[in-house]
């Protein structure tokens, strides 16, 4: 508190152990009680200072003139004893309210009087010692600018100036309440701005001098420690960090840390107009609030992240933010000494504000889909709701990958189709996926093409792999054939058309099986066994066989949990008859619209729809698209079926729809397909199993596969599923053996530089195991304890001492004869026990064996003169893998 | 013990008494309004014989050009020595008295002329900006010098004393004793805090350019034997006033700071022709016997003479030490 008060603008402070208290000292002293404003409404002279709170005025002293500064008694009683340095240097105890308490009756009016008047600018309470006050005064050429004053000393004529000598002025009639004899006096000849105590120790004093800050020990007064600045204002200690101290210069902060005193450790962007206040928030570490002259906001320095003490090379972390407690100017403010983060600000005219700055929100989301964030002093979780019900809302796709990844998602390579049962088997999409893949696999790999592929060895291959958009463009020899209902003898007038290629298309749809058979028969009673009752008439009807339509219907009504409205719909087709005019036609086509089954909407479009035309069925978005396709393979002519495909894909990419990889297959087009698909749902780890399968060169060398890739990788790890991402690392180089991973790192040699490997350019540095290291289990090899380079000797295991090299013995201390006996009993351990390992932090290392037991019961590194925390440095030390089953 | 040289370049004037009224303007705006003006240093002394104000560039700039103006050709800059805590407190004497062995006596040797300018707060020691190295080198054995640039300190590199700057050394040239003159009015030495400056703008005002008008004949010859004398600076957002007693009672008497003893100074003056700026080793003639006696002293300079402010206690036995002196360098 050091500001003068002859300006009239008011400086605030607020009560150290009465929280609802607080001090406005302008030209007088007025004390005021701060309420929540539901219990103050009714009363007269409250005046509101926000939303809830009001305050009271209690009481006004007006009995000291000229003053310049005013500090609070740090002690819980008295109650309201204020120090009051006046310009002309006195120090005045005065109170405020009624009080009962002797001792401040005693104190009331008690006078400090330097030998040489002028100002006092700051006064400060020792917080150990609350008898002892220290004042910060202006310049004389022959006293002392800082006073430490006992205010329990009594005045003692004796011990200062000779009687004859004193002519203090008349008014001082009541000499018993002066005192002039100081209990410490420091910085003779210079000028005191600004003091803090330290909370260091009692009888350390920091004090902003002229041109310097210096800090002095009353242990030994000949001493001090200082340091010429220009920032010697309104020094005050953070309260949460004892060695760090804000002082300021006009309009810059600089923040200081006592332990490194020569420069700042820090300062503030430089503010336009001159800094009025800096004062550390009392409840929240690390922030600081600053006020500079004829300004409505107060900006706040947050440097709760700013390392302590901040290092030379560092770029310190400061968030720097203003706030606007109202809409005047703010002549001061005050930190609440309690409630967090709260403070009053009072303006020019001695309007006050009720302020609580609203702490920053950080946010953190959480690998496993849950989410987190704090703010001041709580701390939100917001976790997925587990509900059993299925009308809960979709899980998360973070917590789908998840559990997808516990069930090797992706890894059944024979059975295709599984894969969508390991995904939970209740994504359509999903399903339509793994199931085209499975259709489409054996061709793409030639030891597992069937029989009849044979002949189309080649370039036919990649056709079929490539989806059928492309399978029905390279089509040629397309031939038609006039079909009639199997149950008619009339010469139908339904044109079916055939192809090599439209065979192949129908086989990957699943409508007929592998081989030279085409009937769809068997796919008809694998839907049947599924229960796709609609679905088997649909097929049925589509190949021209109303019985076998009906029949599947009546099946599906008479099954358990079956619909009977299905026999309806069977005799609605029993009915079915050729006649273009006939009723029958005009009312199905028009009813068939009120169908809630697509597959029956679709049976009944065909069957009403003139030759040729069968949007109704094309168009019915909620078929499947396979059998949306298959459709468009029988009826479609070679123009219409490839502007009908094409139509088609540029659909389910734009929708990311994954049965479209039916029609794109594993092409740039699938991948384009897929991008929209993980746009949508995020999923990467479908996206990277599925293009895994795809082409090397073409689909997987993509670099939106590979980011997908990475992006999976980076997931599994995140999850800390590390067994389960070297599975999928060992999945994903069978597949695209160019991914096996390059070794990044290598141990080199302390002397040459050079990797200590073997014939490091001779040899590729891909699959390079270990054992070229010369680390390796091998009695032979692990006699090479030097650098191939240069021969120098490797470095010292730091636990068994030697040289790095020479295998682990499990029991350390034991002699060499027993090597190899050790390393034949747990061979599978030697491997990785013997590999390098070393602190970053220290450089001291040795074994990984060692190491590890090293660490299992102890933090700090092995080496005995090094207090290095190893241990707790490596943050992924102890962690444990959370997929080990 | 550190000796700073600090930023101000100072003009040493002197303003004839008749020309007064020419300058009343930019004096009253420099006292006054400090907002209006960046001047910082700013010394103005009325003594029998004229106005001696001292004050840098920027208040310089003020001043009107007038044939009642003189000014002293060289820039001068403000020296200040500060104890930083590491001081012997053993001597309690102060002032110009507890740097004279350490700076006034040594600058006197090296042919260094000083104007000296005590204030309430602290003494400035002035010395033409062309002697700065001459005096560095002569001071920087005693002292840790510091430069302030641009409000920081920067300490100055101490020099090679056999880099062959030019020394002022001349043959040591007998010095000349001054006659001393004691007046009998009393001074006191005052700070005030600025803040309450316009509170006593009207007196100041009275006293500093009304002074003369006020007495009468009878009052002047009555006072024979007191001179006037009267001293306001502002430095650095600092005052000081030196005001004789008589001053004293036309101001208020609780806004003026002093020692709460009250002590009373008196004057010595030097010199029965004016002084000068060439002549060295004035101040050290008095200063040297005031600190071989510890007796404190003030000591302000000014455009045609110098004076010494010592206890008044004192002055008995500082008039007959200075007396001895002088007759002791003529007998020699």
């Amino acid at each position: 508190c050091s500001l003068g008060y002859g300006g009239s603008k008011p400086d605030i402070l607020w009560s150290p152990h009465h929280v609802d208290r607080y001090v406005i000292c302008d030209s007088e002293l007025s004390l005021y009680r701060i309420e929540s404003l539901g219990s103050t409404e009714a009363k007269a002279g409250v005046i509101q200072l926000s939303e809830e709170t009001a305050a009271t005025l209690l009481a006004i002293n007006s009995d000291t003139p000229y003053m310049k500064c005013v500090a609070w008694y740090p002690k819980h009683e008295p109650e309201c004893l204020l120090a009051v340095g006046q310009a002309n240097g006195r120090v005045v105890l005065t109170s405020l309210g009624q009080s009962h308490n002797s001792k401040c009756k005693e104190l009331m009016g008690k006078e400090f009087v330097p030998k040489h008047a002028r100002q006092c600018n700051t006064l400060s309470w020792n917080p150990a010692d609350s008898n002892w006050l220290a004042a910060g005064l202006d310049k004389h050429r022959a006293d002392f600018s800082v006073l430490i004053w006992d205010i329990s000393s009594k005045y003692a004529p004796e011990a200062t100036v000779p009687p004859e000598k004193i002519r203090l002025p008349s008014g001082d009639a009541d000499v018993g309440t002066v005192v002039t004899k100081p209990l410490y006096e420091l910085g003779q000849n210079d000028a005191c701005l600004s003091l803090c105590w330290l909370p260091r120790d009692q009888k350390l004093l920091l004090a902003g001098m002229h041109r310097n800050l210096a800090i002095f020990d009353l242990r030994n007064t000949s001493q001090k420690m200082f340091v010429n600045t220009k920032a010697i204002q309104g020094v005050t200690v953070d309260p949460f960090f004892h060695d760090r101290v804000a002082s300021f210069f006009e309009g810059q902060v600089a923040i200081w840390d006592l332990r490194k005193f020569e420069k700042p450790v820090l300062t503030l962007s430089e503010q336009p107009k001159p800094l009025t206040k800096v004062a550390w928030c009392p409840t929240r570490a690390g922030l600081l609030a600053t006020l500079t002259r004829d300004s409505n906001v107060v900006r706040l320095y947050d440097m709760q992240h700013a390392p302590t003490p901040i290092g030379d090379e560092t770029e310190p972390t400061i968030i720097e933010r203003s706030v606007q407690p109202c809409e005047s100017f703010i002549s001061s403010f005050a930190w609440h000494p309690s409630a967090q983060n709260r403070m009053v600000v009072v303006s020019p005219n001695r309007a006050m504000t009720d302020f609580t700055v609203f702490e920053r929100i950080s946010l953190a989301w959480s690998s496993t889909s849950s989410l987190m964030w704090a703010c001041g002093r709580h701390l939100y979780d917001c976790a997925e709701e587990r509900t059993g019900s299925e009308a809960a809302v979709e899980s998360d796709i973070a917590t789908k990958m998840r559990a997808r990844a516990q069930s090797r998602y992706g890894h059944d390579t024979v059975q295709v189709w599984r894969n969508y049962v390991l995904a939970g088997g209740d994504d359509p999409q999903l399903k339509s996926l793994w199931y085209t893949l499975h259709y489409i696999l054996p061709f793409q790999c030639p030891y597992l093409t069937l029989d009849q592929e044979q002949k189309q060895q080649g370039n036919k291959q990649t056709v079929v792999y490539s989806g059928i958009k492309n399978i029905v463009k390279s089509s040629s020899g397309t031939t038609e054939s006039r079909r009639s209902w199997s149950d008619s003898d009339r010469q139908g007038d339904v044109v079916r058309y055939h192809s090599e290629e439209r065979s192949l298309a129908l086989r990957l749809c699943g409508w007929i099986g592998r081989g030279p058979d085409v009937d769809v028969e068997p796919f008809l009673r694998s839907l049947e066994q599924e229960g796709e009752w609609e679905r088997a008439a649909a097929v049925a009807l589509f190949n021209l066989d109303i019985r076998r339509a009906i029949q599947i219907l009546n099946k599906g009504a008479s099954s358990e949990k079956g619909d009977l409205n299905l026999n309806v719909v069977a005799m609605a087709l029993s009915g079915h008859t050729d006649e273009k005019s006939s009723l029958w036609r005009e009312m199905c086509s028009s009813l068939r619209l009120q169908l809630r089954s697509p597959y029956l909407r679709a049976s009944f479009a065909f069957l009403t729809s003139e030759p040729g035309a069968y949007d109704g069925v094309l168009y019915e978005s909620r078929v499947a698209v396979r059998d949306r396709v298959a459709f468009a393979c029988m009826f479609l002519s070679d123009t219409q079926l490839s502007r009908y495909i094409d139509k088609l894909t540029n659909e389910m990419k734009e929708a990311g729809n994954l049965e479209g990889i039916l029609l794109t297959g594993l092409t740039k087009d699938g991948v384009d397909l897929m991008e929209s698909y993980v746009d949508r749902t995020g999923d990467v780890q479908t996206a990277s199993f599925c293009m895994l399968k795809g082409s090397p060169g073409e689909v997987v060398k993509d670099p939106r596969v590979q980011c997908w890739i990475e992006n999976y990788r980076n997931l599994l790890d995140a999850w800390r599923f590390w067994h389960k991402r070297a599975e999928f690392d060992i999945h994903r180089s069978k597949l695209d053996p160019s991914s096996k991973p390059l070794a990044q790192v290598f141990v080199s040699c302390n002397f040459c530089g050079k990797s200590i490997s073997y014939s490091c350019s001779a040899m590729p540095h891909q699959g390079r195991s270990f054992s070229q290291y010369g680390v390796s289990g091998s009695p032979t090899k692990s006699k090479v304890t030097s650098c191939p380079g240069c021969r120098k000797p490797l470095p010292r295991c730091a636990l068994c001492l030697m040289n790095m090299g020479t295998p682990v013995s499990s029991c350390p201390g034991t002699g060499k004869s027993d090597e190899k006996v050790d390393l034949s009993k747990d061979k599978k351990l030697a491997q990785f026990n013997n590999w390098f390992t070393w602190c970053h932090n220290c450089r001291h290392g040795g074994h990984a064996g060692h190491m590890l037991s090293w660490f299992r019961d102890h933090t700090e590194c092995p080496v005995s003169a090094c207090t290095c925390k190893c241990m707790q440095l490596d943050t992924t030390g102890n962690l444990v893998p959370s997929d080990t089953t | 013990m550190d000796l700073h040289i600090l930023e101000h370049r100072l003009k040493v004037t002197s303003i004839a008494k008749q020309g007064l009224f020419v300058f009343t303007h930019p004096l009253i705006k420099l006292i006054f309004l400090r907002s209006r003006t960046r001047c910082k240093f700013l010394s103005l002394t009325e003594t029998p014989e004229d106005f001696t104000l001292v004050l840098d560039e920027e208040g310089f700039k003020e001043l009107p050009c007038s044939e009642y103006l003189q000014v002293e050709d060289s820039m001068w800059l403000a020296l200040n020595v500060v104890s930083n805590g590491h001081a012997s407190s053993s001597s309690q004497a102060v002032g110009v008295t507890k740097i004279a062995k350490s700076v006034i006596a040594p600058l006197a040797e090296q042919h260094v002329s000083v104007f000296m300018l005590s204030t309430y707060q602290t003494d400035f020691i002035l010395v033409r900006e062309k002697d700065l190295s001459v005096v560095i080198d002569t001071l920087q054995e005693e002292f840790n010098i510091y430069r302030e640039v641009g409000g920081e300190c920067v300490p100055v590199p101490s020099q090679d004393v056999h880099n062959g700057f030019q020394k002022n050394g001349k043959e040591a040239t007998k010095a000349t004793v001054h006659p001393v003159l004691s007046p009998l009015n009393k001074f006191c030495v005052m700070s005030l805090d600025p803040d309450t400056l316009p509170t006593i703008a009207t007196t100041l005002i009275d006293v500093l350019f009304y002074s003369s008008s006020c007495k009468d004949a009878s009052h002047s010859s009555q006072d024979l034997d007191c001179v006037k004398f009267f001293s306001f600076s502002l430095i650095d957002g600092y005052i000081s006033l030196v005001m004789d007693t008589e001053a004293q009672r036309q101001f208020p008497a609780d806004l003026l700071f002093t020692s709460s003893s009250g002590e009373l100074w008196r004057m010595v003056r030097i010199g029965g022709q004016p002084l000068g700026f060439d002549e060295c080793g004035i101040v050290a003639q008095i200063s040297q016997p005031l600190a071989n006696s510890d007796i404190s002293a003030y000591y302000i300079s000014t455009f045609s003479f110098d004076h010494a402010l010592v206890p008044e206690e004192d002055i008995d036995s500082v008039i007959d030490m200075l007396q001895e002196q002088r007759q002791m360098k003529l007998e020699v």
